[in-house]
This record gives C-alpha cells, sequence and structure tokens, in this order.
C-alpha cells in the first residue's frame, strides 16, 4: 500500500498544492458557463461538521467529522461538466462515478471528559449502484488514519444511500487487526 | 413538513392507481400540434415533426419519499421518437434520473442554467445548458428560456450555493405554433406579462399546485388563481394546468383540491373556452 506519511518537511509542499488546486477551480470553472465556483456560502457551510459513529472493537465513539475533497475526478457526468473538481464537488459529481482524495480531521468523544483528535487522508472510488447513485452506492479505497497519535493503514468499503447524507463503512487495518464500522450522516 | 413526510411514507408501499387505456403509440409522424399530459409536470409535445418530453418524471417516487400516487399516463419506452427533452429546474420531480434513463438517446437535453452539475451522462445526443432569455435555434425551431419565479438546489443544503437563478420555463416556436411551458413557478406579473408581450402563445402548460401550507407556497408554486392569471398576462389562447393530481405535494387535502378549486374559477370567471384539463394519459390534438 503506498501511503506517504505527512512529515513537517512534505507540509509546506502539501499546502502549496492545496492552494493551487484553489485557484485553479476558478479557471476550471470557465469552461463551463454556470460551474458554481468556491463562494462564501459554501465556504462557511464547510464549518459544519459531519457526524459519525464509529465501533471499535471494544468501543463506540461519536465523532464530528470536517471532511474535504482537494481533488475529485468524475467520470459519471454528462460531456458538459469537467472531470476535474477541486474542493467543491456536488453530490451527484461524486455519485455517479468518481475518484476522490479525501483529507478530514475527527472530534472522537467516547465518554463525558474524554475526547481526542483524529486525523485522516482517504482515497475512495464511488460507483453508482441505483438512480446513479442517489439511492444506493458503493465505496472502497484505501486510508491512512492517525488517532490519537497512532497511524495505520485500512482498506474501506461501505455503501452509501439518501443522496449520499448516509454513509455505512468498514475499514481493516490488516498490519494492526483493527475493525471500524462506521456510520456517517454526512453533511457536504 | 411532518404531515408531508409521514403522509408520504404511509403511501410508500401502495401501488399507484392504474391508468386505463393507455395510448400504444403517443408520438405520430405528423402532425399540427398535439400535447399527451403524461402527469406531474411530463408533457410530450408534438409540432410537426418534432417531439418534446418536459420535466419527464415516470418512477414511482419522486427523491425516494413523494409518492406517485397515479402511474404514467403512457409508458416511457412508447415513446419512440423524442427530439427535445426540457427540463425546467433540478428538483427531484423535475429531474428524475431514473426516469431519463429510460428515454431514447436520439434527444438534445436543454437545461436551466447550472443543471449541467446536476446531470449524470445518460447518453443523449447533446446538452445545452439555457440562461433565461436564451434563444436555442436548429431546423427552423426556436426554444426561448424564460424566467419562472422558483427555488434553486436540489438537495437542500446546496440552495446558498447556486449565486443564479436556475428555475426557467420554456417557449417552443415551431412552424407557426407556440407552447408555453411555465415549469414550476410561482406568480410574478412582471414575468408573464413580460412573456404575453413577447409571444402569441397557442397553448401555455401551467402548474396550479401544490397549494397547502399556503402561505409558504405562494412564494414559490401558483395556485389556481394565479394560474389563472398567469393565463391572463401571458396572454396564451389556452391554459392546460400541469403539476398537480400526480404525486403527493404540499399538505393539499386530496388529489384533486388544486383542480377543483380551478375548475370553480373557472365557471365563475366564464372562461370554460380557455381551459382544457387533460387527464392523465390524455392526448389532445389541437391542429391535425
Amino acid at each position: 500500500m503506498i501511503l506517504v506519511r505527512i512529515t513537517s518537511y512534505y507540509r509546506p509542499l502539501l499546502f502549496s498544492v492545496i492552494l493551487f488546486f484553489s485557484f485553479l477551480q476558478p479557471v476550471v470553472s470557465q469552461e463551463q458557463k454556470h460551474q458554481n465556483g468556491i463562494s462564501g456560502p459554501w465556504l462557511i457551510q464547510q464549518v459544519i461538521p459531519s457526524c459519525s459513529w464509529t465501533c471499535f472493537q471494544q468501543q463506540t465513539n461519536f465523532a464530528f467529522e470536517w471532511e474535504a475533497a482537494p481533488v475529485l475526478f468524475s467520470f459519471g457526468m454528462n460531456k458538459l461538466n469537467p472531470k476535474w473538481h477541486f474542493f467543491k464537488v456536488t453530490q451527484p459529481e461524486r455519485f455517479t462515478g468518481s475518484i476522490e482524495l479525501v483529507l478530514s480531521t475527527q472530534l472522537y468523544t467516547s465518554k463525558v471528559g474524554t475526547s481526542y483528535w483524529g486525523f485522516s487522508g482517504q482515497i475512495l472510488a464511488h460507483l453508482p449502484l441505483i438512480e446513479y447513485g442517489e439511492y444506493l452506492g458503493l465505496n472502497f479505497g484505501i486510508a491512512r488514519y492517525t488517532m490519537a497519535g497512532i497511524s495505520s493503514n485500512y482498506f474501506v468499503g461501505g455503501l452509501s444511500t439518501f443522496f449520499g447524507f448516509l454513509h455505512y463503512n468498514i475499514k481493516y487495518s490488516p498490519s494492526d487487526k483493527i475493525w471500524m464500522n462506521i456510520v456517517e450522516f454526512r453533511f457536504f | 413538513m411532518t404531515r408531508f413526510i409521514v403522509q408520504s411514507l404511509a403511501q410508500l408501499p401502495v401501488s399507484p392507481d392504474t391508468v386505463t387505456g393507455k395510448i400504444e403509440h403517443p408520438v405520430f409522424s405528423q402532425v399540427g400540434l398535439s400535447v399527451l399530459w403524461v402527469g406531474h409536470a411530463t408533457c410530450l409535445i408534438q409540432i410537426g415533426d418534432k417531439v418534446f418530453l418536459t420535466d419527464p418524471i415516470f418512477t414511482n417516487t419522486a427523491g425516494m419519499i413523494s409518492k406517485r400516487r397515479i402511474e404514467p399516463g403512457i409508458p416511457a419506452s412508447s415513446i419512440d421518437r423524442l427530439d427535445y427533452i426540457l427540463i425546467s429546474h433540478i428538483h427531484f420531480d423535475h429531474l428524475s434520473y431514473g426516469s431519463l434513463s429510460l428515454l431514447l438517446k436520439t434527444a438534445t437535453m436543454l437545461l436551466p442554467p447550472g443543471g449541467a452539475e446536476y446531470t449524470p451522462e445518460f447518453g443523449f445526443s447533446e446538452y445545452r445548458e439555457i440562461n433565461t432569455w436564451e434563444v436555442f435555434e436548429a431546423d427552423g425551431l426556436r426554444i426561448t428560456a424564460v424566467p419562472a419565479k422558483h427555488f434553486n438546489g436540489r438537495y437542500g443544503f446546496d440552495i446558498p450555493w447556486l449565486d443564479y437563478d436556475a428555475c426557467i420555463g420554456y417557449v417552443i416556436e415551431y412552424q407557426g405554433k407556440t407552447v408555453f411551458f411555465a415549469g414550476d413557478t410561482a406568480y410574478d406579473p412582471e414575468i408573464f406579462k413580460n412573456i404575453g408581450s413577447k409571444f402569441t402563445i397557442d397553448i401555455a402548460l401551467i402548474p396550479i399546485a401544490p397549494v397547502e401550507p399556503h402561505d409558504f407556497m405562494i412564494q414559490v408554486h401558483a395556485d389556481p388563481n394565479e394560474a389563472l392569471q398567469i393565463l391572463e398576462d401571458s396572454e396564451a389562447r389556452i391554459m392546460i394546468p400541469i403539476h398537480h393530481r400526480t404525486f403527493i405535494q404540499g399538505m393539499d387535502s386530496s388529489l384533486t383540491f388544486a383542480e377543483d378549486q380551478l375548475k370553480r374559477l373557472v365557471s365563475e370567471r366564464h372562461i370554460e373556452e380557455r381551459l382544457i384539463i387533460l387527464g392523465i394519459g390524455e392526448q389532445r390534438i389541437f391542429v391535425p
């Protein structure tokens, strides 16, 4: 599994890449008349976290999760729509068929007074199963999670439904023998 | 809202009522002007050799929850020739993925501004976004996108993302006939008087529902009274009501709530000759 641990050496590079893609968004937008770019209301909405329940072998943790898709390649949309998307993605662009990089940060809470942060990078493929993925979609990929300072690599597989708002994923780390069952109400 | 969801969920296992005597071959080799109401905002319009389908929905639900109460007036497979699909906006009951996938791939799909971001690849010959007052021309045909007063978004949270007016209607002009498809709209005198001043409309397809809760709906949907005002303002010769009787919508007390109101108003105003209420699956040939 090829996953890069983001050391402090790489962080400025990653930041530059994200910045580059942010500026690229309006350039891509010009190819299609009405491609909605990153806007103030969209940015404000990104502050609202998704909610997830993660079942580990021994406990279930609730988490708030903030997710970003720095880059997504969409292959199920009509000819007018661009293939590449940076940060701002509509549900059909994702769930009609796509491959995306997802970066996210999670705030896990297990009991009152105990919480910890998690960070993850995932490469996910989405395939539509019913109604172009709006009713049911399949996703799979690879992920690297760092939770409470411990990092592990995972295989990811799952389903999404209800227009991509509701997700069920199984994540398995072969090296650390960790299973995660995750139900997520994803807010975009 | 809760009542709407409860009503819809309760209806989910129930099969839609059947339509008897469905027309098997709704497309003519040539006709002056015909309209077939498939249900909701879906109308099969034929002018001469050109065949148009508005906001096609053939599925049993719109957006997973809103339940169809009466089956489509014709099966999608019976449309054996199709030139243009006109989409008024991106709501589930107007841009229905499952329905579009059933249609002939020969069609050109016209979309409202921003519609391409919400449209999967169905294999149609062409996709075209069209701005308000923009004209699409081909083979002596003119299709003009006209404004509508409705609301953007498909999933709710995306409403603030869309920074332009993405709800439109269409005026089709071909071989001396003009058909106005109003899409899904509330009443706005400026919009419809403007449309009336620009076109000589033979047939206007105007939405009349949902009506209740009235204080909310009036901002985004024309009620029967306002639909008649749209008819007046647009100076159309004949109105066909659409967007009623098909799905559970809003909190209307019955499926025929808006239709009954419309009939009463038309009778009071003595304008029966300007209103044609089509049944679901009924086709009317206006010009042979």
